[in-house]
């Protein structure tokens, strides 16, 4: 009864109250739609054209002669200039014919010129063709294939459904095919057509800028990505991934090697902390990647360099992080160590570090997420390398399908990385109030159960200690 | 001065037993002398002193409280004892020797909560011992003995932000004590707990002080719990501070909470109140007269 009532209570909870934390139920279900919600809104602007789409990709394209610019099937023209590319080509067919009707219709073109545009347009429809699987992607300048493919259409025998020819270009397929058919029914390279044909008229669909790939493009160019093998000098995903978490994990392991003890100084004794912090807090202001440079010249071209810079933009920002917790260190703390009978060096080694390790553990977390931000710049400098390397190299061909995996790749490993190293704070820090939490979580569980049968297992070999037994009695 | 609403004895009547009592207690050893103490601070404006010529003499086995006004130097003066601070005149002896720093010799418990929070309760108790060098079995069946004092013997592998605020003051009561110090000095040690715990914390003091003999310097702003606690009280005046009187409390021993209504349990506590707050009530203690009617609330 009291259950049931209670539940009722729970139900009548406002979901906006200040400062009011929400129950497990509440907040889990807000977890999941915080992740949920942009990718719903990613896939609303890919899969719905009236979102966004502000461009035209391409389906069919055209050769125009009065401007430089030549667009081909895949390329994406704006929604306001597709229509007056079009235009421009229906005039351009319109000239054509214009001049086929004068008296002298092949006055001032040469034979040559005229046959080659020919065989362009030809080969314009390929991309469509391609799509509707008739032929392979490797065979779109194979004339005699796409000849007989004209045929067809004009014929009727075989048409295009996705993409459909428009209506319009159905008829400009009849029209060129009985022109080209009346010189050959083959495909005849050196008795090709010298009459003008006309051009198909562009034709596209709605779509995003090709910066904004769909979910399923970028999955699949991520599974194609990811599952691809190494070849020669070019390394497997999993190959970069390595290469770069060597990096990051060297470069800061160095800068903790090195900044915690000087941090713990700074932050224990006031003459280290006078000492180096000021020129440590001017020092943070240069960027690091300024000092790439330098740091190429230095230490030459492979990892060296990377692990330096990683290094750099780490160090400083570490040893004033860790001297900062050190002196957040509760005061009475030390007063009482010292009133126990603590010398200074006890003081340090027995009061300081256990003191802010669990605050120096969350310390660099946070700093390891920085360490992850240098990479980047990192892996440009000297030899380009990992995982920076790749989303370079595809950005630069604008192929950013493959972009996209490798981003959330990395955000994915420091995510994860930062998550576990939070679960495993009230492992590593069972005194903290954190440890009851993390002891009920079923991942912990599991990671735990090993060094907890271990111990058990070398506990149960060593005879029990009588004083034990004294005081449990009591 | 506003005169007494009852008659009240004078304190310093003492019944033939109570002043022998005193009399045996001043011919034991001195354990903490202190002589002359000054200490001053520098502000902006100039130095400030804190204390003043403090003298006094703590007696072997002694409890003694110190109380005062806020700001009258009290935890400045125990901090000086502690060698938490250094005094800038005059100087403390303990069993007659100058003390420099802070040393095992004087156990403190602090206000704050200052257990190591990484370390369980038997950890925290053998911390002082370790300290010295010391380990093995023995060390650690004597803390367990410290633990087991204060009655936490169930609680001997619990970490701190397990216990309750009292159990916590306990264990550091108990740290404090494996160092076996000469003297244990406290700094307000209660004043963070609730009133039935502090309560219950100064009964479990008076016990262990009882069953270990030790000499105590208890701070404290709590007049109940300084004439509850004490043989002596030192009450200190504000700017610069200053000892007032050392008051030599008569209520017998050992000491019952129902006590807190006999003549002399009222007559001490009357006392300290008038040498704490010389005026009963004045003007700035009244606020400006003023009526307000919580409106649909009137009274015919």
């Amino acid at each position: 009864m009291s259950i049931l009532r209670h539940q009722k209570a729970t139900n009548k909870e406002p979901w906006f109250a200040v400062r009011r934390d929400l129950s497990a139920k509440r907040a889990s279900i807000l977890s999941v739609i915080s992740f949920a919600l942009p990718l719903a809104i990613w896939a609303g602007v890919s899969y719905l054209p009236f979102l966004w789409h502000p461009d035209v990709r391409l389906q069919l394209s055209a050769d125009r002669g009065d401007v430089t610019t030549v667009y081909i099937a895949g390329d994406r023209v704006s929604k306001g200039y597709f229509p007056t590319f079009t235009d421009a080509v229906r005039k351009q067919n319109a000239a054509i014919e214009a001049q086929l009707k004068s008296a002298d219709p092949l006055a001032g073109v040469s034979e040559r010129s005229v046959r080659r545009s020919n065989k362009n347009i030809l080969r314009h429809l390929a991309p469509v063709l391609v799509s509707n699987g008739r032929i392979k992607d490797d065979q779109k300048k194979e004339d005699a294939l796409i000849y007989e493919v004209w045929r067809d259409i004009a014929e009727g025998t075989w048409l295009p459904e996705s993409p459909a020819l428009s209506d319009e270009n159905l008829a400009i397929v009849q029209r060129n095919w009985a022109a080209m058919s009346a010189v050959s029914k083959t495909y005849d390279s050196d008795n090709f057509i010298s009459v003008p044909l006309i051009s198909l008229i562009p034709q596209g669909r709605s779509a995003n800028p090709d910066y904004l790939p769909s979910p399923d493009q970028v999955a699949t160019a991520g599974i194609k990505i990811l599952t691809e093998p190494a070849e020669g000098d070019r390394p497997s995903m999993l190959q970069r991934t390595g290469h770069s978490i060597r990096i990051v994990f060297g470069g800061f392991l160095l800068a903790a090697a090195v900044g915690i003890p000087i941090g713990v100084l700074c932050g224990t004794y006031s003459v280290f902390s006078k000492l180096v912090e000021p020129f440590t807090d001017f020092f943070r202001y240069m960027p690091a990647p300024t000092f790439s440079t330098l740091l190429v010249a230095i230490f030459l071209a492979n990892d060296a360099p990377k692990i330096a810079l990683v290094f750099v933009g780490t160090f400083f920002q570490l040893v004033l992080v860790v001297s900062n917790t050190t002196r957040r260190l509760d005061l009475p703390l030390l007063e009482a160590a010292q009133t126990l009978g603590a010398n200074q060096w006890q003081l340090v080694t027995k009061v300081v570090i256990p003191g802010i390790l669990p605050n120096l553990y969350n310390d660099l977390r946070i700093l390891l997420g920085w360490a992850w931000t240098w990479l980047v710049i990192a892996e440009l400098i000297g030899v380009k390398s990992g995982l920076t390397e790749f989303i370079e190299t595809q950005g630069r061909f604008r192929n950013f399908d493959m972009v996209y995996p490798v981003i959330i790749l990395i955000g994915l490993i420091g995510f994860f990385t930062d998550q576990i190293l939070a679960l495993l704070r009230g492992v590593i820090f069972p005194y903290s109030e954190e440890a009851a939490a993390a002891s009920a979580n079923p991942l912990i569980k599991a990671l735990l159960f090993i060094p907890r049968w271990f111990k058990d297992a070398v506990e149960q070999r060593l005879p029990p200690e009588p004083a034990t037994t004294n005081s449990t009695s009591h | 001065m506003t005169p007494p609403l009852i008659d009240t004895i004078d304190y310093r009547e003492q019944s033939p037993a109570v002043k022998d009592r005193f009399d045996r207690m001043k011919e034991r050893p001195v354990v903490l002398s202190v002589e002359n103490l000054g200490k001053t601070f520098p502000t902006p404006t100039g130095e400030v002193a804190a204390l003043k010529g403090v003298d006094f003499e703590v007696y072997r086995r002694e409890f003694m409280c110190v109380i005062g006004p806020s700001g009258c130097g009290k935890s400045t003066l125990i901090r000086i004892l502690a060698g938490l601070e250094t005094e800038s005149s005059g100087q403390v002896l303990l069993d007659g020797n100058p003390v420099a720093g802070p040393g095992p010799d004087r156990g403190m418990v602090f206000q704050s909560y200052t257990l190591f929070p990484w370390l369980t309760v038997k950890e925290n108790v053998m911390f002082g011992p370790k300290m010295e060098g010391k380990s093995g079995s023995a060390v650690e069946g004597e803390a367990r003995q410290w633990i087991d004092m204060v009655g936490l013997s169930r609680f001997e592998n619990s970490y701190p932000h397990q216990l309750s605020g009292g159990m916590k003051q306990r264990v550091a009561i108990a740290r404090a004590l494996a160092n076996r110090p000469r003297i244990l000095l406290m700094d307000e040690p209660f004043g963070a707990l609730d009133a039935q715990t502090r309560a219950q914390m100064q009964s479990y003091l008076l016990q262990i002080w009882r069953n270990l003999d030790i000499t105590i310097l208890f701070i404290t702003h709590d007049l109940d719990e300084a004439v509850f606690l004490a043989d002596r009280i030192l009450v200190l005046k504000a700017n610069p501070g200053e000892v007032d009187e050392i008051i030599e409390v008569s209520v017998p021993r050992p000491r019952r909470l129902d006590q807190a209504i006999t003549p002399e349990f009222v007559a001490t506590k009357h006392r300290i109140n008038q040498l704490i707050h010389p005026e009963s009530e004045t003007e700035e203690d009244t606020l400006p007269f003023g009526r307000m009617t919580v409106e649909g609330d009137d009274v015919e």
